[in-house]
């Protein structure tokens, strides 16, 4: 630490003092070592919830498994319920050991990682708590040489994020020794005006830079190929505009219900909960121009600019380029399936959707009049997500007499399961005579590579842990996407929909065809 | 078997394999081919062709490439005879099996000056070409250089050179004609040299670096083998960027494997220890740093980690390249690098 000087400062102590600030590591070699994780601890909110059993814990001991982390990293684990350090890590063992994914548990490896682990009890709502957890990471800090670094989780309710970030604020928990970041899991806001509150609280204590907005889509291995696949390339680009583009298809469909949530789901519906985030961020990552250089801020910037160039709809476009859906019970292989409204916690009459298909238009040069179809559900056939970009069909058809050769070029990349891309075009079928059929060029992510990859959740938060935000969704970004969404949601709350109006382990509504169709498209079948 | 082989056979043979292999598979799951690069290994035919194998096959998933495996047989009649077959492997949880060709030839050291001529057509086109030399006998053979021709980057082993001073100046030479060289000697430091750069990321401690007086590495030798001396090389080559010049004393150890290191610190004026790593338990590393100690593992790495990280690197090392030629001053007598 720098000693404070309380008289003229001599010019040989100035040069020191310059030094210091501007002396980097010599002995980093970025070629061959891992990216160098600073110490840190990591405070976790809600660290009794099921994020942090499910995710967070299993990563964070799957990046210790990995020797990513610092000697000396710790975790402050804070939730309501009263437990001691050691039951604490008694817990998260069991967590660990029930939600790692392919990864085998080591008990020594655990044993090492776990003396980081420390818990505290108390009420985000009690002024008390803050100054106990700011004296707690001193304690820790002192124990573990953490630098004075730490990392705050929000992984709580959405409505403690402003009485957690008011608490750090009094006890000016948000300044320290080393930096202090804070992690938002999403929603950001239920609407525009809400996302502004909450940045504008989190910024009385953090700057922009401090705060890391969590799109977990974002982390996942495949989403960040999309911008290898594009800029490590150079045969796409050149067909990555309207000029070859016919329209792109982005689907995020799960084939389970709300499952136990619908309390929550009842007041979220599927385009606030997916379309606004992942599925914007993935639009994005699709269209966004290069950027100059791949630095967070440079990324981001290209990012935002796209979804700000993103159409916002006037309320009669909503009504043709929108469907909203919800799903009505059905019996699915055998088994009878409720209906949303028929879901523990939801309202008989709720007008909530779990199936949402809109049509976007970007207004750039690049992609002016290409349509962006997004559609993501609930209870639909299979668990897919996946971008289909179509290509124009060939200009002349010079094998006539064949159905196939109308077959438009695809280039799918599929985020999960089954991570990878494919061509799709037309080859000659082996035989006398021109008869074409389609084939498939496919590149498989996983098992291309047998390595494994990092879970979303390891990735982003060793990102947040070195301060690499390119991952992360900015406020001009999130206020974006609402600007974008709460011309839709502001019709579709106007409005009393006929639900259900597609069944269980269907495709969803046939209004959603019907929006294709007018443009002359259809729904790829993942 | 011939004393002569065609490459044009060979590679009808490997068509016929994946004709073979897809024919073989069941349902329509089929099999996917996988290649990112040709890798040529050189070893002596008395060399562990198992664990060659074993090592490969290893490699495999990470780097799937075309595996050209020549073992040298010290006979004066010009003899060569090749094989082909397949590494498949079935990710868990897919139903495709991925498949990668190996080729495997034997030949005649009087038939070196014939195997280049072979090789160059096996190499996968348009994809890297990596030459690994297990063997320092078969890096001095007189036609050892057409076959490093072909690839783009030769990797060796110096440890097993003996007297550090000779194979160095021979790779620096091979780097002045434009050669990429690799050293698993080096990559067997990346852990150690990680551990130690870990180590000034806290900014406290970095503050201490300009204060170093003197390096010490301890090594099992009477001399420093080469792992010492790169690992001396690199610390004084990261100290002098920062405006530190300390001496360097290399020190004798016992207790380890010959040519192994041992032991790091780094010492301030006062003898206070600034940072130590040094061995303990077999393959534990103790960091002690201003008091405070922790464990790492710091297992010795196996032929497989060895590779997988040297194959991860396609271009050049300017870290290692620069660390060689400080190294070879070192190893010339010289007492700074």
């Amino acid at each position: 630490m720098l000693p404070v000087l309380r008289r003229p400062v001599q010019e040989r102590e100035l040069r020191a003092i310059l030094n210091y600030m501007s002396l980097e590591n010599p002995f980093q070699d970025p070629l061959r070592f891992e990216r160098q994780v600073p110490e840190c601890a990591l405070a976790i909110f809600g660290a009794n919830g099921d994020l942090t059993k499910r995710k967070l814990l299993p990563a964070l001991y799957r990046l210790a498994y990995e020797r990513r982390l610092s000697a000396g990293f710790a975790v402050l684990g804070l939730s309501r319920t009263a437990m001691s350090d050691e039951q604490f890590r008694e817990k998260m063992r069991a967590s660990v050991k029930e939600f790692l994914e392919d990864s085998p548990f080591d008990d020594d490896i655990w044993t090492a990682f776990a003396q980081g682990l420390f818990y505290m009890a108390g009420d985000v709502h009690e002024a008390a708590l803050y100054p106990a957890l700011d004296a707690r990471l001193k304690e820790i800090e002192g124990q573990r040489h953490t630098g004075g670094n730490v990392l705050f989780y929000l992984s709580t309710q959405p409505s403690q994020y402003i009485p957690i970030a008011q608490g750090l604020g009094a006890a000016n928990a948000g300044k320290g020794k080393g930096w202090r970041r804070i992690v938002v899991e999403k929603p950001f806001g239920h609407d525009l005006t809400s996302a502004q509150e909450l940045s504008a609280e989190l910024h009385k204590v953090f700057s922009e830079s401090e705060v890391y907005r969590i799109d977990h889509y974002l982390g996942k291995e495949t989403v960040q190929n999309i911008l290898a696949f594009r800029f490590g390339n150079g045969i796409f680009e050149p067909l990555w505009s309207r000029n070859y583009v016919n329209h792109v298809q982005i689907t995020a469909a799960e084939s389970i219900g709300v499952e136990g949530r619908g309390a929550y789901y009842q007041e979220a519906g599927s385009l606030r909960d997916m379309i606004q985030n992942h599925l914007l961020q993935i639009l994005a990552t699709v269209a966004m121009e290069p950027s100059a250089t791949f630095r967070p801020d440079s990324v981001r910037d290209e990012r935002s600019k796209l979804l700000r160039s993103i159409r916002i709809m006037k309320p009669e476009e909503v009504l043709v380029d929108t469907v909203s859906g919800q799903y009505g019970p059905a019996s699915i292989g055998g088994e009878d399936v409720p209906g949303f409204r028929q879901e523990l916690g939801v309202n008989s009459d709720a007008q909530t959707d779990t199936y949402a298909a809109v049509t976007f238009f970007v207004d750039n040069w690049r992609w002016a009049g290409v349509p962006f179809y997004l559609r993501s559900g609930k209870r639909l056939p299979k668990r897919v997500t996946e971008i289909a970009i179509q290509f124009n069909a060939a200009p002349l058809a010079i094998f006539n007499g064949n159905e196939s050769n109308v077959a438009p070029n695809l280039l799918i990349l599929r985020i999960q399961p089954e991570e990878g891309i494919s061509l799709k075009f037309l080859s000659k079928r082996p035989g006398t005579g021109m008869k074409l059929r389609p084939v498939s060029m496919d590149f498989n992510y996983g098992s291309s590579f047998g390595e494994r990859s990092p879970t979303a959740y390891e990735t982003l938060l060793l990102d947040a842990i070195i301060g690499d935000a390119t991952l992360y969704t900015r406020q001009d970004m999130v206020e974006a996407n609402w600007a974008v969404v709460d011309a839709i949601q502001h019709v579709w709350d106007n409005t009393k929909f006929d639900f259900p109006n597609y069944a269980a382990g269907t495709w969803g509504p046939k209004a959603a065809d019907d929006m294709l169709a007018r443009r002359g498209h259809v729904w790829r079948q993942p | 078997m011939g004393g002569t082989i065609a490459p044009d056979r060979i590679l009808h043979e490997m068509a016929d394999l994946w004709v073979s292999l897809g024919k073989q598979s069941e349902g329509d799951a089929g099999v996917l081919r996988a290649c990112s690069m040709t890798l040529v290994v050189a070893a002596e035919e008395s060399d562990d062709v198992t664990a060659i194998g074993e090592t490969l096959a290893a490699l495999m998933p990470e780097h799937p490439s075309r595996a050209i495996v020549i073992r040298f047989r010290a006979e004066d009649r010009r003899t060569l005879t090749a094989r082909v077959f397949a590494q498949c492997w079935m990710p868990f949880g897919h139903r495709q099996q991925i498949c990668c060709e190996q080729i495997e030839i034997t030949a005649a050291d009087a038939s070196v000056p014939d195997l280049a001529a072979v090789v160059l057509p096996l190499t996968v086109p348009d994809l890297p070409v990596v030459l690994w030399c297990r063997s320092p006998r078969l890096f001095h053979l007189p036609a050892f250089p057409q076959m490093a021709a072909i690839a783009q980057k030769v990797v060796l082993d110096s440890g097993a050179f003996g007297e550090p001073a000779g194979i160095l100046k021979e790779m620096i030479e091979a780097l002045a004609v434009g050669r990429s060289i690799a050293d698993l000697s080096w990559t067997r430091l990346t852990r150690w040299r990680e551990l130690i750069a870990r180590i000034f990321e806290n900014r406290a401690q970095l503050a201490n670096l300009p204060g170093v007086s003197e390096v010490r590495i301890s090594s099992c030798s009477k001399s420093p083998p080469v792992e010492a001396l790169y690992m001396a090389a690199w610390l004084m080559d990261g100290l002098e960027k920062i405006g530190a010049h300390p001496r360097l004393r290399f020190n004798s150890a016992a207790g380890v494997a010959s040519g192994e290191l041992n032991r790091v610190d780094l010492v301030a004026r006062d003898l206070a220890s600034i940072a130590s790593i040094g061995l303990v338990e077999g393959h534990a590393a103790e960091v002690r740093v201003g008091g405070w100690v922790n464990r790492a593992v710091l297992p010795r790495p196996t032929d497989y980690a060895l590779m997988r990280e040297e194959l991860s690197i396609p271009g050049r090392d300017a870290v290692f390249e620069r660390t060689l030629a400080a190294a070879a001053r070192l190893a010339a007598g010289e007492t700074r690098p």
